[in-house]
């Protein structure tokens, strides 16, 4: 054997020990065959990673979203608007100083796996919380307020809280099936990713790194069981890569698309793209002056934005509307306070947008606040000192870089000089906690009641000096704002809350610590050759897929279900991939034969 | 971090003192490759405690997270104890063969690269085998045929891809053979909810093996090319090869039996060197092509950052590299006789 050879007998051997490995994931060989025809499941594309799927572990949105599907809360947000409905309880009552809830389960709901829903359940579920924190890493926060949780019968639940509150404690916490996970010797490490038992309209059959998640329907849905036999979300890292399985069949659905992407799919034959409602807020955070959470200064940010005068001349020289159509695309909703247009009873309302585009009188503020225009363009602070500010944005996310290239200019105009800084995503979170910017691209994804967020502007949601402790939206803090937030906070009357929130937005609003742009909408596209169109929240211009509850993918129904046409389009017919193969192997042969066959001579060497 | 290491351990005496016996050589190259690994054990563990972010702050992003919760976490993580605490109870986990507990999967960090190894090594290892065929293969003809119109398009082909973007390439093919053509898969290994077994999802995971593959080959095997032709363009001056010729042996053989088994020494420890580096080398295909391997795996851990299994993806993909090293100077001198005379 010449060296040569036993090279690549070597290598050849390591691969044919090394491929079986690979090959046999023993979980795809437990899976059970689906039993319902082809066609009518449900093909996603998983973005993320999954990190569990053990509801009290699991934290990425990848993850939160499988488990929507499979277990209800006790109240549920509806498709129509967001609002209240029944999920897992029939109704509920809350005692007149808004401390006792009590929850009604219906007595004939069954778990997937046909066992009696009950009171019981959903006091294990929170109990199991309380008592073991390592079961607090996903919902440990919905329990701070709860002192007891109690089944009086197997129909009745009743959670006594500390204070009073009116965002519902039972919106938020998932529960869990008693007789599995009390059988199961510590919940905290149980993986869950096999036969899930569930009272969601799908539930998990199995979880493979390599060939996704398999859901089925569940038959025992209180709803009813829905019209497709299941949903599979299968692993896609690259969005474009997505986008192309769409086009394929490979896939039904696909969202997180960019307005590129989007554009691009809009006329595709079979297909329909959706731009629905968007549930987060873009904004360019303003540092105030950063404090810890017993008032002592930290961070280096430009002192000159102490001045709240000066902070809303640079809100009102930002145009929105245009960062919106150029970067954007347009698809989104123009912004006023930080609720988006998606939660209407809540979203702040347009009769006092005084911090809107407007650069004459921005620097007309200026003029009078004492901000002098040097004979440069530049104005000074107070100190004399030219305004020089930073501009820090997230070097995973192009768009704060579009955006920056519109800023600066615009900033430029009212004699703000701005350089713009792009940073690692961790690097971004650290400068921000610690107030080590002057303004940085932000944004939060909301859920439709709007407590959290604003509990995240008041004086003790400031940090400590190390980064750790509570988290705060903009390190705003106002006695006044912590005055309207515990007000609201357990203010019964939704229109009277309504109000309350309306002026707590107003009040950040015109701190100008936090100038929101816009609502992006959530870009989404579906095969509509093969389902008819979803159930989206809300009803009007509403998102199929990130739904607060699980009506997108439940209302999906299949084309008739004889369509079988796009199935063969994927790829499975062996002879389209096969002849290729096989002429490119015989023709390689062919040339290396001849080539080997050639008989030279030394003679014939050039 | 990888290349720099292959560069460190390639470093040392690569050809010993003619006589120096077997023993003796590879107690020195094993000492080495023991240094190697102490010394990436204690980076792997303070290097990645520079990085900016907060694990615990990073996990609650974006949720509801009371400062209590954070508390909780921060204890079960041991990152309220002293650096050097945390650093004592690192490597006495690691004499234990346990890498620690990742925190964003809550899972044994071996557990979760033992999982994703498999398909890193199927997609890595076959690119290599392809790549190093091919490129010896058109390295030793292109340098036989120098100057000829062949040498000249094969080396300007090979240099054009390896200079080509590896994500940029990846698309392109994912594009025209996936979504355009429709003859390869656009992702994944398997076919997302399948449930075949033996010969059919074999035959599944070689479909989806194509593209990536093809990437892979396409942008590395230029280097074996190079290599091959750069060493077998040395040999060809040899007196040797005029002997062989004159005992009137046709020219491919020539080639085979006499200039190419010697051009081959340099090109091995090349092989072997890069062979280490695959292992980690593949995270853009395994992005562009949705491969279940190490490399998303190690972005994850990067964007927390989650410091068990960053050090663990570390410490495994680095031990991977120092023992392929090892092996290379091994190898050198089994197919090297004038290395081996004692």
């Amino acid at each position: 054997m010449t060296a040569q050879r036993k090279v690549a007998a070597g290598l050849l051997a390591g691969i044919v020990v090394l491929a079986p490995g690979a090959l046999a994931s023993p979980a795809i060989a437990a899976t059970t065959p689906a039993e319902a025809p082809a066609g009518t499941t449900l093909k996603l594309a998983l973005t993320a990673d999954i990190d569990s799927l053990n509801p009290f572990k699991a934290i990425l949105a990848s993850s939160t979203s499988i488990l929507a599907l499979q277990y209800q809360n006790l109240v549920a947000y509806g498709s129509e608007n967001n609002a209240e409905v029944p999920g897992m309880a029939e109704s509920w009552k809350t005692s007149d100083d808004g401390t006792v809830w009590t929850f009604h389960l219906p007595a004939d709901r069954e778990w997937s796996d046909g066992e009696p829903i009950t009171a019981q359940d959903a006091e294990w579920t929170f109990q199991a919380i309380q008592n073991n924190d390592e079961l607090k890493q996903a919902n440990g926060a919905l329990l701070t307020s709860v002192e007891k949780v109690e089944a009086t019968d197997d129909e009745t639940l009743v959670m006594t809280l500390a204070e009073p509150q009116a965002p519902n404690p039972g919106t938020q916490l998932p529960i869990m099936p008693e007789h599995v996970w009390s059988q199961v010797d510590d919940p905290a490490a149980f993986m869950n990713d096999t036969d899930a038992v569930g009272s969601g309209p799908f539930t998990v059959v199995n979880y493979d790194k390599t060939a996704g998640v398999t859901m089925k329907a569940n038959p025992n849905f209180w709803q009813g069981e829905a019209k497709i036999s299941g949903i599979t979300f299968a692993p896609y890292k690259n969005s474009d890569a997505a986008v192309q399985a769409l086009k394929t069949g490979e896939l039904d659905v696909v969202n997180g698309l960019t307005p590129a992407q989007f554009q691009a799919l809009e006329n595709e034959p079979g297909i329909t793209t959706n731009a629905g409602t968007g549930r987060r807020y873009q904004a360019i955070a303003i540092n105030p002056g950063t404090e810890t959470a017993d008032g002592t200064a930290m961070g280096d940010g430009n002192a000159a934005l102490h001045d709240v005068e000066l902070r809303r001349a640079i809100a009102m020289a930002i145009d929105s509307a245009t960062l919106l159509e150029k970067v954007m695309q347009g698809l989104g909703e123009e912004a006023t306070g930080e609720v988006p247009a998606a939660y209407p009873v809540y979203q702040m309302d347009d009769t006092d947008l005084s911090l809107a585009y407007d650069p004459e009188a921005a620097n007309a503020l200026l003029d009078t606040a004492g901000y002098p225009m040097g004979a440069d363009g530049l104005r000074v602070d107070k100190n004399g000192t030219p305004l020089e500010l930073r501009l820090m944005g997230r070097n995973t996310d192009p768009i704060h870089q579009q955006m920056a290239d519109y800023v600066k200019p615009w900033l430029k105009v009212i004699g703000i000089d701005v350089s713009t800084v792009m940073k690692a995503s961790a690097q971004v979170n650290d400068d921000s906690v610690l107030g080590n910017y002057d303004l940085y691209f932000t944004g939060w994804g909301m859920g439709p009641d709007p407590d959290f967020q604003l509990s995240m502007n008041q004086c003790s949601s400031r940090p400590n000096a190390d980064g750790t402790g509570a988290t705060s939206e903009n390190n705003f803090c106002s006695a006044d704002f912590d005055a309207l937030f515990l007000e609201q906070h357990s203010e019964l009357d939704q229109d009277t809350r309504s109000e309350l929130v309306n002026d707590a937005q107003q009040m950040i609003y015109d701190a100008a610590v936090n100038k929101v742009l816009y609502y992006a909408n959530a870009l989404e596209a579906y095969r509509s050759d093969r389902f008819e169109p979803f159930t989206t929240q809300p009803a009007q211009g509403g998102v199929i897929t990130g739904q607060n509850g699980p009506w997108g993918y439940y209302s999906a129904t299949p084309v008739g279900l004889a369509s079988t046409g796009s199935e063969s389009d994927a790829g499975g017919n062996p002879f389209v991939v096969g002849v290729p193969i096989a002429l490119a192997v015989i023709i390689g042969a062919g040339a290396f034969l001849f080539i080997r066959r050639r008989r030279s001579t030394a003679d014939e060497r050039a | 971090m990888t290349q720099l290491l292959v560069d460190e351990a390639a470093a040392p005496v690569r050809a010993p003192r003619r006589g120096s016996s077997w023993l003796r050589y590879i107690g020195l190259k094993a000492g080495g490759a023991a240094v190697s690994l102490v010394m990436v054990v204690m980076l792997g563990f303070f290097a990645f405690r520079i990085l900016p972010g907060d694990p615990v702050r990073s996990l609650a992003d974006g949720r509801q997270v009371t400062a209590e919760q954070m508390d909780i976490l921060r204890r079960q993580y041991g990152l309220d104890q002293p650096m050097l605490v945390q650093f004592w109870r690192y490597l006495t986990d690691l004499f234990q063969g346990k890498l620690g507990e990742s925190y964003t999967y809550n899972r044994p960090v071996m557990e979760l690269i033992l999982d994703r190894i498999g398909p890193t090594l199927l997609l890595t290892g076959t690119a290599a085998l392809l790549s190093v065929v091919l490129g010896l293969w058109l390295g030793q003809r292109a340098a036989w045929r120098r100057g000829s119109a062949f040498d000249k398009a094969q080396t300007g082909i090979a240099l054009v891809f390896w200079s080509v973007p590896t994500f940029w390439l990846g698309l392109l093919l994912l594009l025209i053979f996936g979504g355009g053509l429709r003859w390869f898969p656009t992702g994944g290994m398997v076919t997302a909810g399948s449930t075949e077994t033996g010969l059919p999802l074999i035959w599944d995971v070689a479909r989806h093996l194509v593209l990536p593959v093809l990437t892979l080959v396409a942008v590395v095997y230029a280097q074996y090319l190079m290599v091959m032709r750069a060493s077998l363009l040395e040999e060809m001056t040899s007196a040797y090869l005029v002997t062989a010729r004159a005992k009137g042996l046709r020219e491919d053989d020539v080639r085979r039996g006499h200039a190419v088994p010697n051009a081959l020494l340099p090109t091995v420890t090349l092989i072997f060197l890069t062979l280490g580096g695959l292992v980690g080398g593949a995270v853009t295909v395994e992005t562009v092509f949705s491969w279940p391997g190490l490399g998303y795996l190690t972005f994850q851990a990067l964007s927390a950052p989650d410091y068990p299994l960053l050090q663990g993806t570390f410490v495994v993909f680095s031990a991977i590299v120092v023992v392929m090293n090892f092996f290379a100077d091994v190898m050198y001198r089994v197919l090297d006789p004038r290395l081996r005379t004692a």
